[in-house]
């Protein structure tokens, strides 16, 4: 092992600013702490969302995990059921995030691979067969065809005899990052945003308690972007979401409290925090100023943090452990509402149980021994804290400003703002770990020759594929034509219309249509969008 | 001949090298993890190669099609979804089948290592992983084109031209753009039907081009596309780009796309463009669409090479009064206002048909949705 005589510390953070080794009350300029603090659970909320954070209540430990078939999947949340959970988590395939079914000649290979296959409201009925929607709370990790998961949840519900009203759960439906970052669209941005416009409409009138999306920074993050850049593209993609909200017709405070958002925890600890926070408060202030919210709920920014699956190396891979924990505990000290561990092997393939199980167990520990969660928000008032979060926040708004100036969100996907952006700032750190300046540990410092190949890897066997074939033929030989084809008319018809498709939509799941059938449809009148080509 | 002669490489400066080494880089199957590959892509082009990627969401058999027409020196494929023991060796399936095997395959992504020798043997020249460092990538590439380049390609290039194999129109425009044509031989005089597309940045000329093209290819014409990008002006690399919005949809022989870089010369060409596109004509292709790089009032150059310019407008884009100060307008034939699902085409169109005092055509066409390319199709096949 090769160990350099002296550890140099860092001179300058990710994105290029240097570092002030003393902070003290002259940099903190006329800071007044009871306007942009506030109390815990006050306006601006810097300080959290709630007035007594984890003293009273814990954050949500969330594991998200994905299994073959439906019946598999089935099987795990009755354990989870049964074990005193009440959210359930469902994480799909790749061919059922594309809109694609599993019978479709780009899903081979990959058919219950990383999660579960749903093509057809028979595979969301056996998802939840036997599970009373009524009483759980089911979060869906889904983007381009949430409004299509979400008509199968509700004709599963009334199936079920549960009242819409009744359902509770989260669906993830935040497309502009995929334009940004994760690649997993299929319309065109502006079709695109009035599909979730359609679901926070729809679920706004029937589905009260449903969290209709949750704004994503992690992709972005994990894309390249730097920490600022991340929250400045997510909150904007938020705004994009209200305003559009608002064009349609929809009283902000009836639709914002619904809206959740996601981010990405990553290893520059102070930096880190000081995002959650000023996430906080650049929301309240958007949303009380801008938008002219009254209710006190639209103001509040909730979010789910995950540690920064980025971060994670090949070479020594157990040193991911270490920085999975620390990562963690920022995003506790951020003031996080729910938060997943990454497991160390998520570099090499699909977590272990065994990596898996750590990674819970780093946020148990967290959370029973270190007794960061007895004090709220204790960080407020560092000079330090506060400084970066002024940063931070200046730079975010600099950077919507930029947005803004260019006529918003949909016109800046357009221009290939986003996706330049991002691919100058991963071109530009990938630069500094080459030259040296970013040090990581087990990469390009304290190299270790044979450090890797230490874990063993989940195998992923083949053979949901087959049988999801045979039940897509099958469906298809025995629904009944007339019915399939009148309902997909009338969804080419609302589409046509500019009419919210969410009804549409419920009625083709009822009568047998799959997923990629109804994309199809909707695919013939808003187009398809095949991305950009920027670097 | 084909061979870029190698000692000949080796003397350029480093700017504006025609004959810099190609790489295809090509992101199979539906995952969509592109930053590793637009990372790299980055890199090479820093380091004097020119990158021609495919985008996302391709096919073994398009990617390799790919690589034939672009005559590339390596293909790189980054693969993130595990799926790379399936993949890898219909890649190599094909590539023998397509008379390929003399170029080399590198393989970057999510690969356990008890998979790395089981790759090497059967044919991969490299793998990576994610943290491979890219100085490293790039000295292992750089050493994979070097020993292409010494490899003499197969002297019946002349017959294979004659007999219709693609392959063989791939290499004979690698010596074109290298300086260096085949002695004592020139294509045969073609009849092909050249359309210059112009336009500015992002307006969507490749997009449109991909269904123009399609449209042609349905009504049983041969179409060949020469789609320019600019070159770094720093280190004569280049990322080739317009291509991924062009190749949905089947590979297919007789819809011929290949990615050419300005080389370092101004005015939105290639070096010696004038002659790849006679030797496409004299291939046998009924249409030829050259997609300049969109460099304004430059792409009048374009005018020279062609038969015909189309000229192409967004809506609100205020790019028609640039356009009119540039004097491209007096040039072009026609005009497509693109994006025409976006707000504003009708105004846009009344500006534009303002500014003309002629009458030229104005399409309005969707290329996203496919909307308004029949007209211009018709146009173009009625030569
Ligand atoms: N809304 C809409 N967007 C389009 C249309 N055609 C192209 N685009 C988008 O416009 C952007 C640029 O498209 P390209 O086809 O790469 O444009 P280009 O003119 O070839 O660009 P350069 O080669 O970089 O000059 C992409 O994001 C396309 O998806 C269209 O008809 N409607
Ligand atoms: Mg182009």
């Amino acid at each position: 092992m090769s160990v350099k005589p002296s550890i140099d510390p860092p001179a300058s953070s990710g994105d290029g600013d240097v570092r002030k080794p003393f902070v003290g009350p002259e940099d903190l300029g006329s800071f007044d702490a009871s306007k942009s603090l506030g109390e815990p659970g006050a306006f601006p909320y810097a300080r959290g969302p709630h007035r007594t954070m984890y003293t009273s209540r814990l954050w949500t430990m969330r594991q998200f995990a994905g299994f073959g078939s439906a019946e598999d999947t089935n099987e795990r949340f009755k354990y989870l059921l049964a074990n005193g959970q009440h959210g359930l988590s469902t994480a799909f395939d790749l061919p059922t995030l594309m809109g694609r079914d599993s019978d479709d000649p780009l899903a081979l290979g990959e058919v219950g691979r990383c999660g579960v296959a749903v093509a057809s409201l028979a595979d969301m009925r056996r998802l939840f067969d036997g599970i009373d929607l009524g009483s759980v709370s089911t979060s869906m990790t889904i983007n381009a065809p949430a409004a299509i998961l979400l008509a199968f949840y509700i004709a599963v519900a009334e199936e079920q005899g549960v009242a819409s009203d009744k359902l509770r759960g989260t669906l993830q439906n935040d497309i502009l990052k995929e334009f940004h970052a994760q690649n997993e669209y299929v319309f065109p941005p502006g079709p695109s945003v009035q599909l979730v416009v359609d679901t926070i409409e729809y679920c706004t009138k029937h589905l009260p308690q449903w969290n209709t999306v949750s704004v994503s920074g992690y992709h972005i993050r994990e894309a390249g972007a730097n920490a600022a850049e991340e929250l400045a593209f997510t909150l904007a993609d938020g705004m994009a979401y209200v305003q559009h909200s608002i064009d349609r017709g929809l009283d902000v405070d009836a639709f914002a409290p619904r809206l959740s958002f996601f981010f990405d925890v990553h290893n520059d600890f102070f930096e880190e925090i000081a995002k959650l926070r000023a996430a906080r408060r650049i929301w309240a202030h958007t949303m009380r100023d801008r938008f002219g919210a009254k209710n006190e709920r639209s103001w509040l920014l909730r979010m789910h943090c995950q540690t920064a699956g980025v971060t994670l190396t090949e070479q020594q891979p157990m040193n991911n452990v270490v920085r999975v924990a620390y990562q963690a505990m920022a995003g506790v000290l951020g003031g996080t509402q729910s938060l997943h561990t990454n497991s160390m092997d998520e570099t090499l393939a699909l977590p272990s149980e065994q990596a898996a199980k750590l990674a819970l167990r780093t946020q148990q520990v967290l959370a029973c021994e270190t007794n960061v969660t007895q004090t709220v928000d204790p960080l407020a008032g560092s000079y330090f804290v506060e400084k970066m979060t002024n940063e931070i926040e200046a730079k975010a708004y600099a950077i919507i400003d930029q947005i803004d100036a260019m006529g918003g969100v949909l016109q800046a996907v357009d221009r290939g703002f986003f996706r330049r952006r991002i691919a100058e700032s991963a071109h530009a750190t990938q630069r500094s770990i080459d030259a040296g300046d970013t040090e990581i540990v087990g990469v390009n410092a304290f190299v270790d020759e044979e450090a890797s190949g230490g874990v063993d890897i989940l195998q992923i066997t083949q053979q949901t594929e087959d049988m999801q074939t045979a039940r897509l033929k099958e469906l298809k030989a025995t629904r009944e034509k007339a019915r399939h084809a009148t309902s997909l008319d009338r969804l080419r018809q609302d589409a046509e219309d500019g009419a919210n498709v969410m009804p549409a939509l419920i009625e083709a799941a009822k009568a047998g249509a799959t997923v990629g059938e109804m994309m199809e449809t909707m695919k013939s009148v808003f187009g398809s969008y095949d991305g950009g080509p920027e670097w | 001949m084909v061979t870029a002669a190698p000692e000949k490489s080796n003397k350029q400066e480093p700017s504006g090298a025609p004959n810099a080494s190609r790489i295809l880089l090509a992101k199979i199957g539906l995952d969509g993890h592109d930053r590793g590959v637009k990372v790299l892509a980055r890199s090479f082009r820093d380091a004097g190669i020119e990158v021609i990627y495919t985008g996302l969401w391709q096919t073994c058999e398009a990617t390799m099609f790919a690589a034939l027409q672009e005559d590339v020196d390596v293909i790189g494929v980054s693969l993130l979804s595990a799926a790379h023991m399936t993949v890898m060796p219909e890649l190599l399936r094909l590539r023998e089948e397509l008379g390929l095997t003399h170029v080399p395959l590198v393989l970057g992504g999510i690969v356990p290592k008890a998979d790395y020798p089981k790759l090497i043997d059967m044919g991969i020249a490299a793998v990576f992983n994610p943290g491979s460092s890219v100085d490293n990538i790039i000295t292992t590439i750089s050493e994979l084109t070097k020993k292409r380049r010494l490899i003499v390609a197969t002297d019946d290039v002349v017959q294979r031209f004659a007999d219709g194999d693609a392959r063989a129109l791939a290499q004979v425009i690698t010596a074109i753009q290298c300086d260096a044509p085949i002695e004592g031989w020139s294509p045969p005089k073609g009849s092909a039907n050249v359309v210059g597309i112009t336009g500015a940045p992002g307006v969507g000329k490749s997009s449109f081009i991909g269904k123009l093209g399609a449209t042609l290819r349905s009504r049983g014409r041969r179409v060949a596309v020469v789609a320019i990008d600019p070159s770094s002006p720093i280190t004569g690399g280049a990322l080739l780009g317009d291509r991924l919005r062009m190749m949905r949809g089947t590979p297919d022989d007789a819809f011929f796309i290949r990615s050419l870089s300005t080389a370092g010369t101004s005015g939105g060409l290639a070096p010696h463009c004038a002659d790849v596109v006679r030797a496409m004509s004299g291939f046998g292709f009924d249409d030829i669409l050259v997609e300049t790089v969109g460099a304004g009032q430059a792409d009048v150059l374009v005018a020279k090479l062609v038969d015909r310019t189309l000229l192409l407008l967004m809506p609100e884009s205020g790019d028609s009064i640039q356009f009119s100060k540039a004097g491209i307008m007096e040039i072009a034939d026609g005009f497509v206002l693109n994006k025409c699902d976006l707000p504003g085409a009708d105004a846009t169109e009344a500006q534009l048909r303002g500014a003309l005092s002629d009458d030229r055509t104005v399409w309005k066409v969707s290329a996203v949705r496919d909307l308004g390319i029949d007209a211009v199709a018709d146009w173009v096949a009625a030569s």
